[in-house]
């Protein structure tokens, strides 16, 4: 019913639905909801940089036929330093932002349990997770892993542009039933009887609606009852008391043969499913690299994000640090290969910052070895991605993951995060329409 | 009664013409009510009631049953009032209903199916219309509000479950799904995704009532049924104030020094006073 982002048509078209149906939608999902109806990038900086992180997101195809499959899997890490503000994920559940239901979700498990059912996660802890969705609603249509937590709303992953393909009318998703019935298409399933009784009722009460309305109404009425000589019995008569006994009745009758005879046609019914799945996170690594930050600035003019850090190599072997990810941005230091090497040819270039991270000193830290290094995330994407706001928010403490890689090509993920101090004016005149510096 | 020109309505003469005239308000009026009674309706019973309504795994046999007839029962019973005790119509409640069935229809097929792209299958409203005829009968052969309340408004709750049954049963089939047990409603929902409302946020039935041998159905419906008669009292009587014509006498032209003439100077200047109330509000029944 929603999605989050602005960037092409099928998604506009969606935020309009999405107005539309917040008119439909019950108060109790409204309430919750209603603040992140705007698009990802609406949501605050430091609830995409400090909840779900997505890693090692990947699309199977991003093309496929109506009734073909797509397959996304990854991770994600629920981030230590949960704002405060939002509720622990006590219940969460494995979405899918899409435009409406575009594609149909046919499985989905968070480390291999069925995700049907919502289930409590734990923070710090990775999670590895796996959905196919199936081709339904042709276009092109930008479609997002996610985690939705009670009361913190939905946090998504990485979106990518996924094209659908051939005819809507083609799609079918059949299954059979544990009673034995053959479902050929569950768009459709049932929708026979549905038609039939709901006409049959209605039919009913037009007969009754008209058995009334068919005589001087408003005016005469109102007359004859509130007028001298007005006549009372005429308004109900004798044959109207039949009548509705006799559709009292009816009604009555056609209700219980109805109810017996849909408990003849299905015996075996269940009632809706509610129950709570329970998921064990991934086994713990513990980390590897201990990161403290000494310093963090966000270079307003320079649109960069700069950090002093001290880093400790506690493990056996060495650490690179090749990746800064942070609301599904990944900063890759161009200098470490292995971190280039994880980047799929179908993972989507707006999520790629193309200057990547650059860092004072990016070689292997030594089993053992401490060093302070000074890292810098500088792209456009802070302004466009709206993260730059986090100097508005009340909370701007900033947090994302680091990526080390030792000299097997082995990889070890470490938690950074800590306060944000602006820069508004630098020494350089630089300013956000002139990034270069110089005489202004 | 003087052959062409007049003609007798309920005991009452009227001339052709005005009974014609008559005629033309009547379906005037009818066509307001109807979308009037459509949107009115159709927003007051989505915000109580909607999700219930709208969604295919969210109508249970716990929130959906008891919530949907104390919900739904509102409107009825005021229009029951207007309709009975100003015209003597007995069909306010499945008038409402009916109105309240076509706006849902509307909403689904337009806004949910063609516009974003809900399969009709997952968002089919609930069907009140048995009920509503059971109010209406109620209180055509009793005539009174609180013996219409006792014996309609508790059927018109005891009645709904059965009565959505028989479209609902094929939703309840048991489906087994990634190695799991889900009934098909639950399938469709799941297969046909709402970003944002996922499966926790669901108000369904999660445990048990602990009694009738787990036909919570049965239980809930006669809470409900319960419930919907003090409800449908107390709208019988808010049907009953907002029926009430209230006027204020225009202070403002007594200020400009004009009077009503066949109102003394005298009231007025009271009026502007409020030293008499009485002369301030005069309803009309
Ligand atoms: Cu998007």
């Amino acid at each position: 019913m929603r999605t989050f982002c602005f960037r092409k048509s099928s998604c506009v078209r969606v935020i309009l639905s999405a107005a539309a149906a917040i008119m439909q939608i019950g108060i109790l999902t409204l309430v919750p909801d209603a603040a992140l109806a705007h698009g990802e990038r609406n949501q605050e900086p430091f609830l995409r940089m400090r909840t779900a992180h997505f890693y090692d997101v990947k699309w199977s195809t991003n093309e496929i036929p109506v009734n073909g499959e797509i397959v996304v899997t990854g991770k994600f890490r629920l981030f230590p330093i949960w704002p405060v503000n939002l509720p622990l994920p006590e219940a969460a559940f494995l979405g899918n932002g899409t435009p409406g239901p575009v594609l149909a979700r046919t499985e989905s498990y968070i480390n291999g349990v069925p995700a049907i059912q919502s289930t409590k996660l734990e923070l710090n802890r990775d999670y590895e997770f796996k959905t196919v969705l199936k081709g339904r609603v042709p276009g092109h249509h930008h479609v997002h892993p996610m985690i939705n937590v009670m009361g913190a709303g939905p946090l998504l992953g990485p979106g990518n542009w996924l094209t659908v393909t051939g005819n809507e009318s083609d799609f079918k998703l059949p299954i059979k039933t544990l009673s034995g019935e053959t479902i050929d298409n569950l768009e459709t399933w049932g929708l026979g009887r549905v038609f039939f009784w709901h006409g049959l009722w209605v039919a009913i009460a037009i007969v009754w609606l008209v058995w009334w309305l068919r005589r001087p109404l408003l005016l005469p009425r109102f007359r004859a009852l509130t007028e001298k000589g007005g006549d009372r019995s005429q308004l109900v008569t004798s044959t109207d008391r039949l009548f509705g006994a006799g559709l009292l009745v009816a009604t009555i009758l056609i209700v219980f043969f109805g109810f017996q005879a849909t408990d003849t046609a299905y015996p075996r019914t269940v009632p809706l499913q509610g129950s709570r799945a329970t998921v064990e996170p991934l086994p713990e690594v513990p980390e590897q690299v201990k990161v403290v930050v000494n310093k963090s600035n966000y270079d307003v003019p320079g649109r960069s994000l700069r950090m002093n850090v001290t880093l400790t190599n506690s493990g056996s072997t060495s650490a690179q640090l090749g990746e800064f990810l942070t609301s599904n941005q990944r900063f890759i230091n161009h200098e470490v290969s292995q971190a280039m090497a994880t980047v799929d040819p179908n993972y989507p270039k707006e999520l790629l910052p193309p200057n990547g991270l650059k860092v004072s000193d990016s070689r292997p830290l030594k089993p053992g070895e401490t060093k302070t290094v000074d890292i810098e995330a500088a792209d456009a994407a802070w302004e466009t991605e709206r993260l730059s706001s986090l100097i508005n928010d009340p909370d701007n403490t900033l947090g994302g993951l680091l990526f080390f890689y030792d000299e097997h090509g082995k990889r070890t993920i470490s938690n950074v995060s800590g306060p944000m101090v602006p820069v508004f004016t630098d020494p350089d005149n630089r300013t956000a329409e002139n990034p270069k510096g110089g005489p202004g | 009664m003087q052959g062409g020109t007049s003609v007798r309505l309920y005991g009452l003469e009227w001339l052709k013409e005005s009974a014609r005239i008559s005629k033309v308000f009547d379906l005037l009026v009818a066509a307001i009510l109807f979308l009037a009674v459509s949107g009115a309706f159709h927003l007051h019973y989505m915000l109580t009631a909607g999700d219930w309504d709208m969604w295919i795994d969210w109508k249970d046999r716990q929130w959906w049953v008891t919530l949907t007839p104390i919900m739904a029962i509102t409107f009825p019973a005021a229009l029951q009032y207007v309709f009975w005790t100003k015209f003597r119509l007995p069909i306010a409640a499945t008038f409402a209903v009916v109105c309240l069935l076509f706006g849902q229809w509307i909403n689904r097929y337009f806004g949910f199916h063609l516009w974003s792209y809900f399969p009709m299958s997952e968002v089919i409203p609930a069907l009140l219309i048995p009920g509503a005829l059971v109010l209406d009968v109620a209180l055509l052969l009793t005539g009174n509000c609180l013996f219409t309340a006792m014996s309609g408004a508790f059927a018109f709750a005891l009645l709904f479950y059965p009565a959505n049954w028989f479209w609902l049963a094929p939703y309840r089939l048991p489906v087994e799904v990634m190695g799991q047990l889900v009934s098909v409603g639950d399938y469709i929902s799941y297969a046909f995704t709402r970003t944002a409302l996922p499966e926790y946020i669901r108000l369904i039935e999660r445990g048990t009532l602990r009694t009738f041998g787990g036909h919570s159905a049965i239980i809930a419906s006669f809470f409900s049924a319960f419930v919907s008669i003090l409800m449908y009292l107390a709208w019988w009587h808010i049907g009953m104030l907002l029926a009430r014509v209230v006027t204020t006498p225009n202070t403002l032209k007594n200020f400009m020094g004009l009077t009503d003439k066949d109102e003394p100077a005298e009231t007025a200047q009271k009026a502007i006073d409020g030293t008499s109330l009485q002369g301030r509000f005069a309803a009309v029944e």
